[in-house]
């Protein structure tokens, strides 16, 4: 779901860079205290496996094709800010190294999938385990619907603002359907690998999902 | 492994080594088999969009190649140097967040 060059007019540009922007800053002010080495380590390995991720293009019947894309997992691990961080750290990497993405679309990107599909997954993780309880189906379910949920509302934005753009006529009706409705498919198999990954390091890694550790703990 | 430090996690590295060897199947080797695009390629594609990356592009690794390699293995170096890249970016970033905190480790080591 990288935009490239071409597909976004200057407005829409420049609105999703400013909110991009918007949003990091506000996650840094919401995160309100000191960062510790741990996380930025866990967010180094983290984002390093996200992008070597997100180079495995799966191939699907029909002639379409995706790939992992990770920001909900992200959220999990790290939380809104780092997740946030993990996440665009890897997309001005492709974008910058290997023009993965455009320079125009950066903004767009971000907003996507360093925003929207962190803070959904993070999000609803949170909520079901907290409501549920932090047991095995709990996660599992939670990590499952957080990053599916996580990947169909960042389509559905990346279908919004590729239609959105003025200068280029206004196509929602026709990119919002088929962003949507493909990333709900495809959101099953982000959801398992996800649910699959987030279970794996809870047995075998307590740590490395820092959401999961109480406050309390933490801080002592 | 130490809780506190997962740069230094065999495991995670030899899964990152694994997922850059096998990369090149996946990402150039199927692709040209089976010619795929991505969902937003449709959505582009029906509304008239065009990508016109290659004609500004400024970087020589464009689309995860590695000039005078072949697609494959230049994939798959690609891969390791945006790995490189972004373990640079971290370590840096770690180096100064110890360098605030003056030494590390110290909270979750009690947990």
């Amino acid at each position: 779901m990288h935009i490239p060059d071409g597909f976004l007019d200057a407005w829409t540009a420049s609105i999703t860079y400013a909110i991009a922007v918007g949003c990091g800053l506000l996650l840094w002010k919401k995160s309100k205290r000191a960062l510790r080495v741990e996380e930025i380590s866990l967010l180094t390995v983290l984002s390093a496996a996200i992008f070597v991720a997100q180079m495995l293009n799966w191939p699907l019947p029909g002639g379409t094709s995706l790939h992992f894309v990770g920001g909900a997992l992200a959220g999990m691990l790290l939380g809104p800010f780092l997740g946030f961080a993990s996440m665009t750290l890897v997309l001005v990497v492709q974008c910058l190294l290997f023009h993965d993405g455009g320079i125009t679309a950066l903004g767009a990107n971000v907003l996507n999938m360093a925003v929207i599909n962190v803070l959904v997954g993070y999000a609803l993780f949170k909520l079901i385990v907290m409501i549920a309880g932090n047991k095995r189906s709990s996660r599992m379910a939670g990590a499952f619907l957080g990053a599916w949920l996580g990947i169909v509302l960042a389509g559905l934005a990346c279908g919004l603002e590729i239609g959105l753009s003025p200068s280029f006529g206004f196509y929602i009706d026709v990119t919002v359907p088929i962003m949507a409705g493909w990333h709900a498919l495809l959101g099953i198999v982000e959801g398992v690998i996800t649910a699959l990954v987030v279970e794996y390091l809870y047995v075998r890694l307590p740590l490395a999902i820092p959401s999961l550790i109480p406050q309390e703990v933490v801080e002592r | 492994m130490t809780p506190t430090n997962f740069v230094k996690s065999k495991k995670i590295w030899t899964a990152i080594a694994l997922m850059l060897i096998v990369s090149p199947l996946f990402g150039v080797i199927l692709a040209d088999v089976v010619g795929y695009h991505e969902p937003l390629d449709v959505a582009a594609e029906a509304a008239g969009l065009r990508d016109v990356s290659e004609e500004i592009t400024w970087t020589p690794f464009f689309d995860y190649g590695i000039p005078g390699l072949p697609s494959e293995v230049g994939y798959a170096m690609a891969g390791a140097l945006g790995v490189a890249v972004i373990v640079v970016v971290g370590y840096v970033a770690m180096k100064v967040v110890e360098r605030r905190r003056g030494g590390h480790g110290a909270c979750l080591k009690a947990y």
